[in-house]
């Protein structure tokens, strides 16, 4: 059985105006989200102006315009969860929900223009390089075509939706939401509705729809480990006091990176903090559910880390309230009416949401990507991702990658990551366009020296520590993760050294 | 029944799922149940619904300690499947006026204390015990009570659900005896240690209180109701043939510390049977007050094949 994915609000564009125009473009980047957005941002700042950004759906926002379920929000605080360039003085809670995000990325686009390079509606299904020309074209699902010297891919490491395999899927007769791909015309009132999957997103749903529903089942497959998280409200004074002095907010924002790099040591490797981390956890369960079958249902039995952690001090509660049921058994399949598990019984609905996450790309990429030579990116990748700090492949010139392989923080806001990611792309692109040159190629033994060094690093943390996880491969090929502090990230990304890189420059340009 | 390819078993697992609700409850044939049967079957189906609900307790607690994620997820299919059996026998149940309302069956005192063992102790025991003494519930199960029962009950519904319950434990037992003789792998003199270790534990002393009457009322029940106790015997025959086939299986302690005790239960002359079937009479003055209210996990028990 295939599973289906869902793209974001992809949806049907008919090519509006004549395709190519005659001159390429300096860059193109695939995505409006936030890493697309910010490129551009910082491109622009730097002095490169001629860029196109594609966007298959009809707004910016990327994960904050697609994840609008109930709940929906940010588990690092908000100030840590925004640009450093472009601060906003005006958080309402101390863990901003998912409308509120998507208010800043549309202040992002607005405040600096963003939107007018942003073509809506193009899907693209072909990124392929030309050897003679040394350009990119991005061929989109209705065949337009984009040409552009350097090309980012900025799509998202979590923006396919996708279904859990499981038989029966097309048979439920009732209706089926994905987390997201939220359905906000669906009125739950009075309505039996399960919620398949318990890991960040469904903990942050769960405890918003047990209030609206008639009767709630969670159905948990693994438990996570869950941490008490201190949501507030921001006082105004305390807005009235970052808007005046911003050396305030940067200063709180330095406590909380730094905060979180702390837990690294718990998180990623296996050291006295993550027992403590694991303890705190075991006593949040242990002082939010009473009954003792189910507090052993909901005791992870990996170690901390080793997935995501789950944030949420409503989610226990909300399991225990007189209209919720937590069940555990294997499901076995969907049938017309609800879910049946193996214990023999159909549990019937008449709602599925699907909180069961999203298709990784951590051994194939998400559309065709062809490079010099003719070679395939998903064919490359096969055995696992690998690129050079996250964001060059060999034999891919001017391809730039966000959250590409080994990137992913675990501990630390994504958009600490990403900033790095763009200033280091924000370098080698202002030297392609003032030295002219045609193409920037990785070399094949910087990458694979920097592949063997994160491997070997790897196989110390907590990830690789025997869990399955969508971090690792089918083989346990660790493709996501970078083994390490976000600091040690940032200066993984800090110097951009052109001996890396094969450098041509375009025929006739001086030295 | 060589070694298993536990993979291939848990393909095979997923795709064997069955539910109550392909069943047809209603379909003619409860009339079958002669007023003579009646209490004594109930009695029989109360006992079989609970050692199903007992074993699927102690997968649960063998999915905690299983090495590998394969065997994780195969004693959570099994946790569920004994439920399942549990369950299907309730609708039996109810489905010849057995079962008043909402009621579980009472269990007798003895699998009372099981149950109770098992809540506070089974998650702590190592799986080298439960993955003894499980086949030897298992085999008793598929071996005597099951064949009895077929051989007394007409009703073709209830041949048509204990073909479904049986094609699982034949699964069950495939894994049982391979994780025997898995366990009897290791070297010799840690085997050794660790099972001092376990055998003197208090914990585990207080579950072979609670197991060993509870094989002997088996006993008494299954005798009263007619059937030949040979047939129990020939079960824990079969245990020990099987589970003693290679050298690993043989070499597991676990596995010669339950033969051995098999083999006193079948001799009823044994002095063992005077201490036991006293502590069969005992129990029978523990009120149920002591015990306080059962485990939350024995209310997820239901006879309803929808919820
Ligand atoms: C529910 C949820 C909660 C999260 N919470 C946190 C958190 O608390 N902290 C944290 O650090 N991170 C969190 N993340 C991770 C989050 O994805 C990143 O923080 C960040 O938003 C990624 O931004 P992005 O721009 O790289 O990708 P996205 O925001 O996914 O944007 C990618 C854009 O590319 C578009 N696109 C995709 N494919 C194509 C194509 N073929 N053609 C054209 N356009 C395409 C998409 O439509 C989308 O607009 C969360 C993610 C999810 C899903
Ligand atoms: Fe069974
Ligand atoms: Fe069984």
């Amino acid at each position: 059985m295939t599973i289906p994915t869902m793209k974001s609000g992809a949806r049907k564009a008919t090519p509006r105006q004549a395709p190519a125009t005659n001159k390429p473009h300096d860059v193109l980047i695939v995505g409006a989200g936030f890493a697309g957005l910010g490129a551009a941002l910082r491109l622009q700042q730097e002095g490169v102006g001629d860029l196109v950004i594609l966007e298959r759906a009809d707004d910016v926002g990327g994960t904050w315009r697609d994840n609008s379920y109930p709940g929906a929000a940010c588990d690092i605080p908000s100030n840590l969860y925004s640009f450093s360039f472009a601060p906003n003085p005006d958080w309402s809670r101390s863990f901003a929900g998912s409308r509120e995000i998507l208010d800043y990325v549309h202040h992002l686009a607005d405040h600096y223009n963003l939107r007018q390079l942003v073509r809506f509606g193009r899907d693209v299904s072909h990124l392929r390089y030309d050897d003679k020309t040394g350009l990119w074209t991005a061929v989109t699902q209705t065949g337009e075509t984009f040409q552009a010297r350097s090309v980012v891919m900025a799509q998202g490491p979590l923006s396919n939706a996708s279904f859990p395999d499981i038989p029966g899927l097309d048979e439920f007769k009732g209706h089926k939401i994905h987390s997201a791909r939220w359905d906000h015309d669906y009125d739950f009132n009075r309505k039996r509705v399960a919620v398949i999957g318990t890991g960040a997103s469904g903990v942050q749903i769960v405890p918003e729809l047990v209030k609206k529903v008639d009767k709630l089942t969670v159905f948990q497959r693994t438990p996570g480990w869950v941490m008490p998280r201190p949501d507030f409200a921001t006082p105004q004074w305390n807005k009235l006091l970052f808007r005046r002095v911003p050396k305030a907010q940067e200063s709180v924002r330095r406590a909380l990176y730094l905060a979180h790099e702390s837990m690294a040591l718990g998180i990623i490797w296996n050291s006295p903090l993550t027992g403590l981390l694991e303890r705190v956890s075991e006593a949040h369960l242990n002082h939010q559910v009473k009954d003792a079958w189910m507090r052993r249902q909901l005791k992870p039995d990996f170690r901390i880390g080793c997935k995501r952690v789950l944030m949420s001090s409503d989610y226990y509660p909300a399991l225990q309230r007189d209209n919720c049921r937590l069940i555990t058994w294997p499901i076995a399949r969907l049938c017309e009416n609800g879910i049946r598990t193996a214990e023999g019984i159909e549990h019937q609905f008449d709602c599925i949401v699907f909180a069961t996450g999203f298709d990784v790309s951590n051994n194939g990429t998400p559309f065709k990507v062809t490079g010099s030579k003719g070679r395939d990116l998903d064919t490359d990748w096969k055995r696992g991702a690998q690129a050079y700090k996250s964001i060059n492949v060999a034999g891919y010139p001017n391809l730039f990658i966000t959250f590409g392989p080994n990137s992913g923080p675990g501990h630390n806001s994504a958009l600490v990551y990403m900033e790095s990611q763009i200033e280091y792309l924000v370098k080698a692109v202002k030297m392609m366009t003032s030295e002219g040159i045609k193409s920037l190629d990785v070399r094949k033994d910087v990458q694979r020296r920097h592949n063997h060094d994160i491997q070997k690093r790897l196989a110390k943390t907590n990830w690789n520590s025997g869990c399955k996880s969508w971090y690792l491969t089918e083989d346990g090929f660790n493709a996501t993760m970078f083994p390490g502090f976000a600091s040690q990230y940032a200066r993984q990304m800090e110097g951009f050294d052109p001996g890396d890189y094969r450098v041509v420059r375009v025929a006739g340009r001086p030295q | 029944m060589a070694t298993i390819d536990l993979d291939n078993m848990l393909a095979k697992i997923k795709a064997s799922q069955w539910a109550l609700a392909d069943i047809d409850w209603e379909a003619p044939g409860a009339e079958m149940i002669s007023e003579a049967q009646w209490p004594k079957l109930k009695a029989f189906m109360s006992d079989l619904m609970w050692i199903e609900h007992v074993g699927a307790r102690g997968f649960a607690a063998m999915a905690k300690k299983a090495p590998t994620d394969t065997l994780r997820e195969i004693y959570t299919y099994f946790h569920a499947e004994e439920q399942r059996h549990a369950n299907a026998e309730m609708a039996l149940m109810r489905r010849w006026g057995m079962l008043e309302g909402e009621e579980l069956p009472e269990p007798n005192i003895n699998l009372r204390l099981t149950i109770e063992w098992l809540d506070r102790y089974s998650d702590d025991m190592p799986l080298e015990v439960l993955g003894s003494v499980i086949p030897m519930l298992e085999i008793a199960l598929d071996g005597a009570l099951l064949k009895f029962l077929l051989d007394e009950v007409n009703d073709p519904l209830c041949h048509q659900v204990f073909e479904k319950i049986n094609a699982d434990e034949a699964r069950h037992l495939g894994v049982d005896f391979h994780v025997m003789e898995m366990l009897g792998r290791g070297r010799l003199h840690q085997l050794a240690v660790k099972t001092i270790g376990t055998v003197v534990s208090p914990k585990l002393i207080m579950g072979v209180l609670a197991y060993a009457p509870l094989l002997n009322r088996m006993r008494d029940n299954i005798v009263e109701m007619g059937l030949k106790e040979e047939r129990l015997y020939e079960a824990m025959d079969k245990y020990q043939r099987i589970g003693g086939r290679t050298k690993e299986g043989r070499r597991n302690p676990w596995f010669q510390i339950i033969s051995q005790h098999g083999r006193m239960v079948v001799d009823r002359s044994h002095i063992y049977h005077k201490p036991v079937d006293a502590l069969v009479k005992l129990s029978n003055y523990i009120p149920r007050r002591a015990l306080g209210p059962v485990p939350s996990w024995v209310k997820e028990l239901t006879w309803r094949p929808t919820a």
